[in-house]
C-alpha cells in the first residue's frame, strides 16, 4: 500500500468528513461564483454603456414622439448615416442591444479601414438588430437612432433635433461605489468560506494526526506528507469546484433579473446580456483559497487553536482598528480598519466565550452546571472557525439589514417629501414659463397658492467666502417657495429657513456639497448664477440621496435673466378636475398639443419597487452566506459529536433519562449559539455604523441616520434558536446511535477538556 | 429486596449486519445472588459487552426473560415503553454501577467533580466524594482532570464513582484491560475488596483468566456467537 492510499484511507473510514469537506468546497464555490458573476456582469455593463456610446448623439423627433423604423428610412433617404440601436429586455439575462452592422461602418474611426462586421462596436459585443428584433416586444423595447460624429456637426433635418445619447447621467462615482460594495461583500464571503474550509480541513487533520505520525515513523518525511496532502486537496478541489462554479452561475442567473432591474433603477444602467462569462477566475480563486486554507500552518495545526493566540495582541489590534475607523480619511483606510476589527474580533470572540464560561464554571457549585459550561468551552475551542464564520455572517446580515432598512425608510421619507405634489408637469423647450406662473398665481380658486411651484434646474459654481476654489454645482431653483417643500427634513438649519429662502436671504445646500466643502449653516457662499454673482449665507443643509453631485437650492427670484435653464417643471397639488383645467390652459399658453403630466404617486411606487428589488438581492446574498455558515457549522458539529458521543452517553449510563440528557445537550447548544450571537451583535452594529456613517459619506457623499433595529435582533435570535435547536437535534441523534468506546481518553478520541 | 440480583432465562440477542442476522447471545440463562460475583469470559466478539449492555439496559434483549434486582424488565410482567425506560433509569441511577475499560469520566470535570456529579444523579449526598477518593488512595488528585492522571488512577476514580452511589450490583467491562499488570492487580484488589465489604453483586467481563478465577462463578460465552 502506498503512503497516498494509506493517508486517504482515513476518509474511507470517515466518509462524513470527506463529504463535509466536499460540500463546503462546493457551496463556497457556488456562493462566491454567484456574487463574482453578478459583480462582473454589473461592471461589464457599466463599462459597456460608458464606453460604447461615448460622445454619441441621437436624433429625436421635435414633436416628442418616439422614433420609428419610418424615421430611420426617412433619414437614410436624406443621406444621413444613422444607426438604429434597439434595446430589448431579456428575462433572466438583462438586456440585449441590437445594432445594424452596415450602419456601424459610419462609426469607424477616421483613417480606419472598415472591417467586416464581427458583432462588435468599440470592442464591445452587440448582436445584429434582426436578432434583437426577434426578441423585442412593442412595449418593452426601445429604438434609438444614433448619428455619426461627422453628420452630427451639420444642422439636424427638419422635424428632428440632436440630443446627447447617454444611457445614463454621469453617475460613474455612484456606480463605482455600488460595485465597491459588491466587491467588499464578495471579499467577506470569501473570508467566511475560507474559514469554513480551513475548519473542516483542520478537524480532519487533527483526527489523522496518528496516521500522519505513523507514516512519518515509517520513513515518509514531512515534505512528502505535505505534498500528499496538497495533491489530495487539489484533487478534491478540482472535483468539487467545477460543479460549485456551475451552481454559482445558475444562482446568479436566478438573481440576475432582479439585479438587472435594480441596477437599471439605481443608475439607469441597463444590465447587458453577455457580461461576466469567465469561468477561470472563480475556479482559480477557489483553488487558491482551498490550498491556502488547507496548507496554512499544517505543521502547527495539531495543537489546540486558541493556545497559540495572544489575546493582548488581538485586543490591541481591535483598538487600533476601531481608532483607524474613526479617523480614516479614505476608503482604503476604512477597509483596512474593517479588516483589522474583523481579524481581532474573530480571534477574540472564541477566547472571550471560553473565558466567560470557564469563569462561570469555576464559580458554580453544581457539578452538572459546571459540566455544561465546560462542554461549551470545549465546543467553542473545537468549532472556533465555523463559529467565527457564523459570527461574521450574523454581523453581516445584521449590518446589511440595518443599512437596507435605514435606506428604505430614509429614502421613502425623502422621496415622499420630494414628490409631495400630486402632479409634475414638464415645461416644453422654448415654452414661456413666466406666463404659466402668472396665470397660476391669478387662479387661487383653482390651485391654492401654497400648493404649487416651478422648478428650474441648471448649473452654477460656488465658492466658500473663506476663499476656497469655486466648484461646479447643480442648481435647484424654486418659485414660489410653496408649502410643498416646507416639510423637507433638514440635516441642519437656521431658525426659519424656508421663510428666509422665500425672502431671498440665503440658500440651502445638499449634504454632498456640505460634506465636500465642509460647509455649515451660517457659512457664506459666493454663487455664480449665469452672469450674476451673489453672496449668501447657508440657511440649511438638506439630504439628497442616490446621486453624488453637489447642489444649491435657491429661490427662483434670484436667477438672472440669462440663466441657462437645463430643465423646467411645475409641481402642483390639485384635484383631478382642476389639473385637467390647468393642463388644458397650459397647453394653450404653450401652443403644444399635449403636455407631459406625471402622477407623482406612480413615480414613487415605481421607485420604491425598484429599491425593494435591489434590497431583495442584497438580502438574498447575505442570507445565503448565513445559510452556508450555519450549514457548515452543523456539518462540523456532526463530525465532532461523533467523537464526543461516548461521553454524552455517560449521562445515560449514570441513570439520566434520555430526554433529560437531550435537554442538557440542548442547553449546551443554545447557550453556545447565543454566546456567538452576543459576540456578533456589537460587530454588526459597528459594521452598520461603518456602512452608513463612514463608507457612505466617503464613497457617495451622503450619510444615513444610524439606526440599529432591535426588532431585527429578535429575528436573528430566532434564527440562532433554530441553529441551536438543529445542533441539539444532531446531539440527540448521536445519543441514540450506539457509541463505540474511545480507544483511549485523549483529545483526539473526543476526550479533551 | 430479592436475593436474586440477576435472573436471565432464555436470553437471545441478534444484530443485523448487512443482509445477515448475527446471533451474539443464544438461549442464555444467568442467575446471580447478593454478594456473588460472576466472570464473563470468552474471545473478542463473543458477546461479553453485549450481555453487560443488556444487563444495564443500554441495549434491549432480543428475546427471553430478564429480571434485575427482582424487577422484571423483559418477558412476562415487564413494563414497556416509557415505564420500562424509567425503570432502567432508576436502576442505573442508584442500584447499578457500571465500569468500562476506560473513558468512564467526563473529561471536562475534575475527578472530584465527576464523583460529585455521579452522586448527585444518584440522589446521594456528594460530600463523601472526597472520602472515596481518599479510600482509593488518590485523595490528593481530586482537582486534577482525567487527562492529568494515569490510567490506573482514572480507574480508581471510576470505582469511587461506582461506590459513592452504594450500588447493589456492579457491571464491569474489562475494568483493568487498559492497565499494566501491577496496576491492574491493584485496581482488581480494590474492586473485589469493596464488593465484598459492601456485599454487592459483581459481573465482570474479562479476558484475564486470573481475574476471572477470583469470581465465584464463571460463564464462558465462547460458543455463543454465530450467524
Amino acid at each position: 500500500m502506498s503512503p497516498r492510499i494509506a493517508l486517504f484511507s482515513h476518509y474511507r473510514r470517515h466518509p462524513l468528513q470527506l463529504a463535509a469537506l466536499a460540500a463546503m468546497i462546493l457551496l463556497a464555490s457556488a456562493l462566491w461564483t454567484g456574487i463574482h458573476h453578478l459583480t462582473s456582469q454589473a461592471r461589464t455593463s457599466l463599462e459597456q454603456s460608458e464606453r460604447a456610446v461615448a460622445e454619441r448623439q441621437q436624433l429625436v423627433r421635435e414633436d416628442g414622439n418616439p422614433v420609428s423604423v419610418q424615421d430611420f428610412v426617412n433619414l437614410r433617404r436624406q443621406g444621413l448615416c444613422v444607426m438604429p440601436w434597439l434595446e430589448v429586455p431579456v428575462p433572466g439575462r438583462g438586456r440585449l442591444v441590437g445594432i445594424d452592422p452596415l450602419a456601424a461602418h459610419c462609426f469607424a474611426e477616421p483613417g480606419h479601414t472598415p472591417a467586416p462586421w464581427q458583432g462588435e462596436l468599440d470592442g464591445k459585443p452587440f448582436v445584429d438588430i434582426s436578432e434583437a428584433a426577434a426578441q423585442a416586444s412593442a412595449e418593452a423595447s426601445a429604438l434609438v437612432l444614433l448619428v455619426s460624429q461627422a453628420d452630427g456637426q451639420s444642422p439636424p433635418p427638419a422635424g428632428y433635433r440632436y440630443q446627447a445619447f447617454a444611457v445614463a447621467p454621469d453617475t460613474a462615482e455612484l456606480g463605482d461605489s455600488f460595485l465597491l460594495n459588491l466587491d467588499a461583500l464578495g471579499v467577506l464571503v470569501l473570508l467566511i468560506t475560507s474559514l469554513l474550509l480551513r475548519s473542516v480541513f483542520l478537524l480532519g487533520l487533527a483526527q489523522r494526526r496518528e496516521s500522519l505520525a505513523l507514516l512519518y515513523r515509517y520513513g515518509v518525511n514531512r515534505s512528502q506528507l505535505s505534498r500528499l496532502l496538497l495533491v489530495e486537496n487539489l484533487l478534491l478541489a478540482l472535483v468539487c469546484i467545477l460543479p460549485g462554479v456551475w451552481l454559482g452561475r445558475a444562482l446568479s442567473l436566478v438573481l440576475a433579473d432582479g439585479f438587472g432591474q435594480a441596477l437599471e433603477g439605481l443608475f439607469d444602467r441597463p444590465l447587458y446580456a453577455g457580461g461576466g462569462e469567465d469561468w477561470w477566475l472563480p475556479t482559480l480563486t477557489m483553488v487558491a483559497v482551498i490550498v491556502a486554507a488547507c496548507l496554512a500552518g499544517v505543521r502547527d495545526s495539531s495543537g489546540p487553536l486558541l493556545t497559540r493566540v495572544q489575546p493582548a495582541f488581538f485586543a490591541v489590534l481591535l483598538a487600533l482598528g476601531l481608532a483607524v475607523s474613526l479617523w480614516a480619511p479614505t476608503l482604503i483606510w476604512l477597509f483596512l480598519a474593517v479588516a483589522l476589527v474583523f481579524l481581532a474580533a474573530g480571534w477574540l470572540a472564541p477566547l472571550a466565550i471560553a473565558g466567560v464560561v470557564r469563569w462561570l464554571a469555576r464559580n458554580t457549585g453544581d457539578p452538572l452546571i459546571r459540566w455544561r459550561l465546560q462542554e461549551i468551552a470545549v465546543l467553542v475551542r473545537r468549532l472556533a472557525l465555523p463559529l467565527v464564520a457564523l459570527q461574521f455572517a450574523l454581523a453581516l446580515v445584521l449590518a446589511v439589514h440595518a443599512l437596507v432598512t435605514t435606506f428604505e425608510d430614509t429614502f421613502d421619507q425623502w422621496l415622499g417629501q420630494r414628490l409631495e405634489a400630486d402632479y409634475y408637469i414638464e415645461v416644453p423647450q422654448g415654452a414661456d414659463i413666466t406666463a404659466a406662473v402668472s396665470w397660476l398665481a391669478a387662479k387661487p380658486e383653482l390651485v391654492s397658492p401654497e400648493l404649487w411651484h416651478q422648478v428650474i434646474r441648471g448649473r452654477a459654481s460656488v465658492q466658500a467666502a473663506s476663499g476656497r476654489e469655486p466648484v461646479p454645482v447643480d442648481v435647484f431653483a424654486l418659485g414660489p417657495v410653496s408649502h410643498l417643500v416646507q416639510n423637507w427634513r433638514l440635516l441642519a438649519q437656521t431658525e426659519t429657513p424656508w421663510q428666509a429662502l422665500a425672502r431671498g436671504e440665503g440658500l440651502m445646500v445638499n449634504e454632498q456639497l456640505a460634506r465636500r466643502q465642509q460647509l455649515a449653516v451660517g457659512d457664506r457662499l459666493i454663487v455664480r448664477l449665469g452672469a450674476r454673482r451673489l453672496q449668501a449665507p447657508v440657511l440649511a443643509v438638506y439630504p439628497d440621496y442616490g446621486r453624488p453631485s453637489g447642489e444649491v437650492l435657491v429661490p427662483a427670484s434670484l436667477l438672472p435673466e440669462d440663466f441657462e435653464a437645463r430643465f423646467r417643471s411645475l409641481s402642483i397639488s390639485a384635484g383631478i378636475e382642476e389639473i385637467k383645467v390647468v393642463e388644458a390652459q397650459l397647453a394653450r399658453l404653450w401652443h403644444t398639443p399635449q403636455l407631459t403630466v406625471r402622477d407623482n404617486q406612480a413615480i414613487r411606487t415605481l421607485a420604491t419597487d425598484v429599491f425593494d428589488q435591489t434590497f431583495l438581492l442584497t438580502r438574498a446574498m447575505t442570507t445565503l452566506t448565513l445559510i452556508l455558515a450555519a450549514a457548515a457549522l452543523l456539518l462540523m458539529v456532526w463530525v465532532f459529536l461523533s467523537t464526543r458521543a461516548w461521553y454524552f452517553r455517560l449521562l445515560i449510563v449514570w441513570g439520566m433519562p434520555q430526554r433529560q440528557a437531550a435537554t442538557q445537550l440542548t442547553r449546551v447548544s443554545l447557550a453556545l449559539i447565543f454566546a456567538v450571537l452576543v459576540c456578533a451583535l456589537p460587530l454588526g452594529v459597528w459594521l452598520t455604523w461603518i456602512l452608513v456613517q463612514r463608507i457612505n459619506p466617503l464613497a457617495f457623499g451622503w450619510s444615513l441616520p444610524m439606526a440599529v433595529y432591535p426588532g431585527f435582533w429578535i429575528e436573528l435570535a430566532v434564527l440562532a434558536l433554530i441553529i441551536g435547536l438543529s445542533i441539539a437535534l444532531l446531539m440527540r441523534l448521536q445519543l441514540r446511535r450506539p457509541a463505540s468506546a474511545p480507544e483511549s481518553a485523549h483529545g483526539l478520541q473526543g476526550g479533551e477538556r | 429486596m430479592a436475593d436474586n440480583l440477576i435472573s436471565v432465562t432464555g436470553l437471545s440477542k441478534q444484530f443485523e449486519s448487512g443482509d445477515q442476522h448475527v446471533t451474539v447471545l443464544r438461549e442464555l440463562s444467568v442467575h446471580l445472588g447478593r454478594g456473588e460475583s460472576l466472570a464473563l469470559t470468552g474471545p473478542s466478539g463473543s458477546g461479553k459487552s453485549t450481555l453487560l449492555n443488556v444487563l444495564c439496559g443500554l441495549e434491549s434483549p432480543g428475546s427471553g426473560r430478564l429480571a434485575m434486582l427482582g424487577q422484571p424488565l423483559a418477558g412476562d410482567g415487564a413494563p414497556t415503553g416509557k415505564a420500562l425506560e424509567r425503570a432502567w433509569c432508576e436502576l442505573r441511577q442508584s442500584r447499578l454501577g457500571v465500569v468500562f475499560q476506560d473513558a468512564n469520566l467526563m473529561p471536562t470535570l475534575s475527578l472530584l467533580d465527576n464523583i460529585r456529579l455521579r452522586a448527585r444523579l444518584a440522589g446521594r449526598d456528594d460530600t463523601s466524594a472526597g472520602n472515596w477518593l481518599q479510600r482509593l488512595g488518590i485523595g490528593e488528585l481530586g482537582q486534577r482532570y482525567p487527562d492529568q492522571v494515569s490510567g490506573g488512577q482514572r480507574q480508581r476514580a471510576a470505582l469511587a464513582m461506582v461506590f459513592v452511589t452504594r450500588p447493589a450490583l456492579i457491571l464491569a467491562d474489562e475494568p483493568t484491560g487498559s492497565l499494566d499488570r501491577r496496576t491492574a492487580e491493584t485496581v482488581a484488589d480494590e474492586l473485589f475488596e469493596l464488593q465484598a465489604r459492601h456485599g454487592c453483586g459483581l459481573v465482570l467481563a474479562t479476558h484475564d483468566a486470573d481475574l476471572a478465577a477470583r469470581c465465584l462463578h464463571q460463564l464462558d460465552l465462547g460458543h455463543q456467537g454465530g450467524p
